[in-house]
């Protein structure tokens, strides 16, 4: 047996009360991969993780675990999955005795606890911190431990479900950075989900986007950025315009029935059209292109953010060199072929 | 008239062997109430929290009448007796045992169990860890429960009768005392037994305050 587990999902209906909240046919994950699960809130992301972990039984069909179906509530499989948690569900004890715990609960002597419990706190920085009541701690201080408790066991299957939900924005880029050069180094299978788009695809190999309890798209990361199989996944992504068009018979793309600067071989029909807000350009009016008046202009880091609005509303990153759009002005609005993807239907 | 230090022995005999039998029937009750997913679990819960605010003179009265000789419990031969007032108070401190305990494991943080078990906690290692996390709504559970029981007098009367060298207990004498008018004695005894309840949760609360200070950091 190796050091890491596979998983597989086959023919799983979950349902709460009246309602499916998970349907997956398929999913299947080898030794050793690092998935994301990429979703918007609700879409089932945390209820897929309990079911991996053994926390609850699906409704219909199996989960596998190297080919073993699991038997849901057994303490024998939790005890070969870490799963860090959105809270950190620290206990009130010191921040050594919480890393422990799990550690005596599987009945690693005292000594060997205390060296692995203030090994995993060194490796996420935080063993500083041991003797300290866990209920005192920062939130970010608390996730660090909460994930030092997780790899403590030297698990091999990790689930990460948003470990980094609730920290500041310099906090959660930090505790990410630390988490990915930390799973760099050993050797075990991780789930992670998000509804950051950022966030999961800085941890994986492959990305799962679900959507309502459905799987959209399962694909490498710069797979799903470059090529998003529907307008839910190019919005999740983080695509910030992305908005309905055609393809005529000349190959032009048209928004608004509007050329935009773009041509595509195609065949025409109608198209979604998502494009970062780095693909816009702005240029005076001219006739018979698509047009859109600024509607908002405000500073962001390194950038004028602009919110155009015409037939459709663009949201547009322009260089902090230039003078900005004046709000009220009207300009025709082309699209950077490289920075767009067309979406079929 | 027994001397104060006889009855008082009395009391504490009666109200601490009551508490520690009612803490054992309602912590794992409370717990029961709080964790389980099962049909019929609110209506269950609700007979304890109306049993938290039942008269202990119907208590008494229920009791007496089970234990009475011609009973059906009264082959047992418990009524005028210390073990009778014990079986009473159990009765009138387990539910609010119980209730206080269901009402602190569920205010613990709702996913708190799903992480233990996540953590490779079995059952047995899940309950202990929520009920220290719930140290504090526990021993403030143990203090009611121990102070509903001390202060009662109703039922002690109805079940022990109130015999003098054998079932008078403090409330009960004092009950008696105030009735023969004499108030400077029952003032004496209303004392010792302000004094008894005080040393004892005073005790209690120090752990409890000691505990959720430490817990704060």
């Amino acid at each position: 047996m190796g050091s890491r587990l596979s998983l597989s999902l086959r023919g799983i209906r979950h349902r709460r009360g009246p309602r499916e909240v998970l349907a997956i046919d398929g999913l299947d994950i080898a030794a050793g991969e690092r998935l994301a699960v990429l979703g918007p809130n609700g879409a089932g992301k945390t209820t897929l993780l309990r079911l991996m972990a053994g926390l609850e039984a699906p409704s219909a069909g199996v989960v596998e675990i190297d080919g073993v179906p699991t038997a849901p509530g057994g303490a024998a499989l939790r005890r070969r999955v870490g799963y860090a948690t959105q809270q950190a569900g620290l206990l009130s004890t010191t921040v050594r005795r919480n890393v422990e715990l799990p550690l005596r609960w599987r009945g690693v002597a005292g000594g060997a606890r205390r060296a692995a419990a203030l090994a995993a706190l060194r490796r996420l920085g935080v063993v500083h911190l041991a003797d300290r009541p866990a209920l005192s701690l920062s939130g970010g201080e608390a996730q660090r431990v909460s994930l030092a408790r997780a790899l403590a066991l030297d698990p091999r299957l990790l689930l990460l479900d948003e470990p980094a939900a609730g920290l500041d924005a310099e906090a959660r880029r930090s505790f990410l950075d630390d988490i990915a050069a930390l799973l760099a180094d050993r050797a075990m299978t991780v789930v992670h989900v998000s509804h950051r788009a950022d966030e999961a695809l800085l941890l994986a190999d492959r990305v799962a986007v679900l959507v309502d309890g459905a799987l959209h798209q399962l694909a490498g990361p710069s797979r799903v950025l470059r090529d998003p199989c529907d307008a839910t996944v190019a919005r999740l992504v983080g695509y910030d315009n992305v908005i309905p068009g055609r393809i005529d018979r000349d190959g032009e793309l048209l928004v608004a029935g509007r050329p935009c600067g773009i041509r595509s071989d195609r065949p025409p029909g109608d198209v979604t059209v998502a494009a970062w807000a780095t693909a816009v350009r702005l240029a005076p009016p001219r006739d018979g292109s698509f047009e859109a008046t600024a509607e908002h202009v405000c500073v962001g880091p390194g950038r004028w953010e602009v919110v155009l609005t015409g037939e459709q509303t663009v949201r547009a990153h322009l260089p902090l060199a230039g003078a900005p759009p004046q709000p009220g002005d009207r300009y025709a609005v082309r699209l950077d072929p490289e920075l767009t993807t067309l979406i079929s239907g | 008239m027994d001397a104060v230090h006889e009855v008082l022995g009395r009391s504490a005999l009666v109200s601490l062997s009551a508490t520690a039998i009612a803490l054992l029937i309602g912590v794992p009750l409370g717990t029961w109430l709080a964790l389980a997913r099962v049909r019929g679990r609110r209506l269950l819960a609700t007979f304890v929290n109306t049993g938290m605010a039942i008269p202990t003179v119907v208590v008494g009265l229920v009791v007496a009448l089970l234990l009475w000789r011609s009973g059906p419990l009264g082959d047992l031969e418990l009524i005028y007796t210390l073990r009778g007032m014990i079986v009473a108070q159990v009765l009138i401190a387990t539910p609010l045992i119980a209730g206080i305990t269901m009402a602190g494991l569920q205010a613990l943080p709702p996913e708190l169990p799903d992480q233990l078990r996540s953590l490779g906690a079995n059952r047995r290692q899940l309950v202990i860890r929520l009920w220290l996390e719930a140290r504090v709504p526990l021993l403030a559970a143990a203090m009611a429960g121990f102070g509903h029981a001390i202060s009662e007098v109703g039922a002690a009367t109805i079940v022990g009768g109130n015999i003098h060298g054998q079932t008078q207990v403090m409330t009960t004498s004092i009950v008696e005392q105030v009735g023969r008018g004499e108030f400077g004695e029952a003032l004496v005894y209303a004392g010792v037994l302000l004094a008894l309840a005080f040393t004892i949760n005073a005790l209690l609360t120090s752990v409890q305050q000691r505990a959720a200070s430490w817990a704060r950091g």
